[in-house]
């Protein structure tokens, strides 16, 4: 599945790059790269904040190393982890 | 380098969890008692707030509502640090949340009125020990996040070395703060269950609060010494911005320059109070460090968070007196809260107090930014040296004081661009008032080096940039200490605003690394790949004044040279509240200036030299201006406050014609980092022969300018060629 088809994955690359002031376009990001050694240079600062994110944006918490793997293995990855772990949407 | 110079520890007072004086913190080191708490000294808005904390604990009735709790707890520490001796001359304070607390009650009421926040700037805890001491030489604040204490024993020791003061206030100050303590929070470095420093399961830090402040001096006949503080060391990782270093190499680094500077081997070593934060990262560097500088000869060592938490700005003053009592009294605290020792730290720390005679101990303190420092005490010879090097003590302006340094590189940011757009307009009588445009600082580093970065640091690494690649200089220079009164406002403005937004549950970890004040002088030693001593200082309009005072002792102290910048950059909503001045002016200003700055040689160029900080002004000036003739003397008032000018006009106007008498902020900008600009102006003024800041220019025959600056205190420094 690529960014374009997934509307999440499209969502949360989006919210990436903007959150992480990433200089480059969101259509570029490769959905199945891991976020971090893959050139985007994510550090654990980064980490950090799209974990606030994703708890405020989706009410999915990320509080400890093993989930922190898990979630942040691809934005594939990370947007199954949402899915897996978001209370009921309203929407 | 010469023999060392001691200095005396002639006073120690301290306020921390669990203690509010040295008396209550001895007997909690002996038999620790209690842990932490939930904070309520802020309200817990939200369960994810639940956490505990170190909090101080006051006597009923004697906390000051009208007084930020920073400042009360700097002033119940430094109360019992001076008591019973004769007053200081000099303060150095370390802290990095001022009147944080105040504000963020403040501006979450809506509160508009500029007096709600006069206790903001984080140099009026000084101002405040200041007035209640009646301290009347150099008042000085540096923030360097969790080092900031032990920074400011640094500076204090350097400032006696140099003759500039005879006993000097010196510590540090922090109180629990929302900012903080959801800052380290949304970090995930809080404890949920309290610090644990050392342990196999520790989990990270308790954010606390308190104030830890000594007197020090080169000698007394009045009161005895406690200890000698006989060496300090500062480094920077160069890093991360908030991680330490997996190795440990910058603080080593710092722990072997204070060794050497106090001319002791680690072996003479008998106890070290470990920064020991109980975070994974930072305890396992940390014990990296220890065990490369002292390798198979490990002293008894523990952090004592465990007992106070971890009060920030605070913790090295507290821990300075710690280790002061275990010189004294031959108490070395235990490693509290350690359970299951972490087995991979190879170190050994104290599980119980233990008695024991030493004759040296070791402080540490690290943090964000890569900021570390190191203290050494050692026992105090009994009786000390009559009046030892009191006679060092002399005038600002008399042959002591520090050293005039040529100046290597300026550069200055204005409205009008760089310092040759800034030159060549005021040449052509335009005005460099104004906000810096984007443009002059969009090409200070790689797009992914600045992309997390806000304004100020931007401003501040084009400086740094511009001054260091102006003489094709490759290595890194040898001290970087930044001035900002207002640190950077638009990433604290970002982190309170998200914060109260979402009821106290989410805010950015970003915005957090980035609103403390040193955040910036550690992105340019991250740029420069800068080891040297990285140091903030944050006094108001004075900033400038003390990062030159500061990159001096530097200099004084061995440092080949030191990149000097000081900068604001102004924030729509907070610049306003926070600098009446702001309010005042017409045109809404920022930007500032970088020098490097290097021992005076036979090189040509021009010479900017610190000559003095004092309450009082007119003392200042009548020392200098009846020595040295200068062609024409730029001076600066806060807006508002240029009635405060007109007595030091008239005391110049004896040797000064009044023409040139050339107030400078509404000619080049109203904001608190000006005189830095105003010194690069200075600085190209010389060289030329002409000030083009006077209306008419007037020419330089003698090519000597005085810049006179007047505030709560007042600073001179002269630029000449």
């Amino acid at each position: 599945m690529t960014a374009q088809t997934d509307p999440l994955v499209a969502e949360l690359t989006r919210k990436l790059v903007d959150a992480l002031g990433l200089d480059l376009d969101p259509e570029t990001v490769d959905p199945a790269a891991p976020l971090v050694g893959a050139g985007l240079g994510i550090d654990s600062i980064d980490m950090l904040e799209l974990v606030v994110l994703i708890e405020k944006d989706y009410g999915v918490k990320i509080d400890n190393r093993a989930a922190g793997v898990e979630a942040f293995a691809s934005l594939g990855a990370l947007a199954a982890f949402i899915r897996q772990r978001r209370p009921a949407s309203p929407a | 380098m010469s023999q060392p110079v001691p200095v005396f520890v002639t006073g120690i007072g301290v306020v921390c969890a669990g203690a509010n004086d040295v008396g209550e913190l001895r007997r909690q080191l002996a038999h620790p008692v209690g842990r932490f708490q939930i904070p309520t000294v802020f309200p817990v808005k939200h369960p994810s707030g639940e956490l505990p904390a170190a909090q101080v604990v006051l006597p009923a009735g004697t906390d000051k509502p009208d007084l930020p709790r920073t400042h009360h707890l700097a002033f119940l520490a430094a109360r019992q640090a001076v008591a019973g001796g004769p007053p200081p001359d000099a303060i150095v304070v370390g802290t990095t949340t001022g009147g944080i607390a105040t504000t963020e009650a403040a501006l979450e009421a809506g509160i508009v009125s500029p007096e709600a926040y006069r206790h903001h700037g984080l140099d009026t805890v000084a101002l405040h020990l200041a007035d209640a001491f009646a301290v009347r030489g150099p008042v000085l604040t540096v923030s360097t996040a969790c080092s900031s204490a032990t920074v400011a024993l640094s500076i204090a020791t350097k400032l006696l070395r140099a003759g500039l003061a005879k006993r000097v206030l010196a510590g540090g100050a922090d109180c629990l703060s929302r900012l903080t303590f959801h800052g380290f929070r949304q970090l995930q470095l809080v404890a949920p269950e309290g610090c644990m420093p050392m342990d196999a399961n520790r989990t990270g830090m308790t954010v606390g609060e308190g104030a830890g402040f000594l007197v020090l001096e080169l000698g007394s006949d009045e009161r005895p010494a406690l200890a000698v503080l006989s060496g300090t060391g500062l480094s920077c990782d160069a890093h991360h911005a908030t991680r330490p270093h997996p190795e440990g190499t910058g603080a080593a680094l710092a722990m072997r320059r204070a060794l050497a500077d106090a001319g002791l081997e680690p072996a003479a070593i008998g106890y070290v109070n470990l920064h020991g934060t109980g975070t994974p990262d930072n305890d396992a560097a940390e014990a990296r460090a220890v065990r490369q500088v002292f390798a198979e000869a490990q002293p008894p060592l523990s952090s004592t968070k465990g007992l106070t938490g971890h009060a920030l700005a605070a913790a090295g003053g507290i821990e300075a007196v710690i280790s002061i009592l275990a010189l004294r009294d031959g108490l070395l605290p235990a490693n509290i809260g350690l359970t299951t020792l972490d087995e991979t730290l190879d170190l050994s720390p104290l599980r119980v107090p233990m008695t024991a005679h030493v004759s040296a101990v070791l402080s540490n303190s690290f943090g964000f930014g890569g900021n570390n420092a190191c203290v050494v005490f050692e026992k105090a010879p009994s009786p000390i040296p009559p009046a030892h090097g009191v006679e060092r003590g002399r005038s600002p302006a008399g042959d002591a004081g520090v050293p005039a340094l040529r100046i290597a590189a300026a550069a200055c940011l204005t409205a009008r661009g760089g310092l040759d757009e800034t030159w060549a307009a005021l040449l052509a009588g335009e005005s460099p008032v104004g906000l810096v445009p984007d443009t002059a600082f969009a090409k200070a580093a790689p797009a992914a080096f600045v992309r997390r970065l806000r304004r100020l640091p931007r401003l501040m690494l084009a400086l740094a940039q511009t001054v260091q690649s102006a003489n094709g200089r490759t290595v890194p220079p040898g001290a970087i200490v930044a001035g900002t009164a207002w640190g950077p406002l638009a990433e604290t403005q970002d982190f309170l605003r998200k914060l109260f937004e979402s009821g106290d549950q989410f805010s950015s970890p970003m915005d957090f690394v980035g609103s403390v004040h040193n955040a910036p002088a550690g992105q340019i030693a991250l740029l420069l790949g800068c080891q040297a001593p990285n140091l903030t200082c944050s006094a108001g309009q004075r900033s400038f004044g003390q990062a030159l005072l500061c990159g001096s002792l530097e200099i004084a102290s061995g440092a080949d040279s030191a990149l000097v910048v000081a900068a604001e950059a102004f924030e729509p909503k907070l610049s306003p509240l926070f600098e009446p001045a702001l309010a005042a002016s017409r045109l809404l200003s920022d930007g500032g200036a970088a020098f490097l700055l290097v021992p005076d040689d036979n090189a040509p160029g021009a010479r900017l030299r610190w000559l003095g900080e004092a309450a009082d002004g007119l003392v200042l000036l009548d020392r200098i201006i009846e020595n040295t003739p200068y062609d024409a003397v730029m001076l600066a008032a806060p807006a508002g406050q240029e009635a405060k000018l007109e007595p030091i006009r008239s005391r110049l106007a004896r040797t000064v014609s009044p023409e040139r008498i050339v107030p400078y902020p509404d000619r080049l900008g109203q904001h608190a980092s000006i005189a830095a600009a105003a010194t690069a102006i200075a600085a190209r003024a010389v060289a030329a022969g002409v000030l083009p800041l006077a209306a008419p220019p007037v020419s330089l025959a003698r090519r000597r300018l005085l810049l006179v600056e007047i505030g709560p205190r007042s600073t001179v420094f002269e630029v000449f060629a």
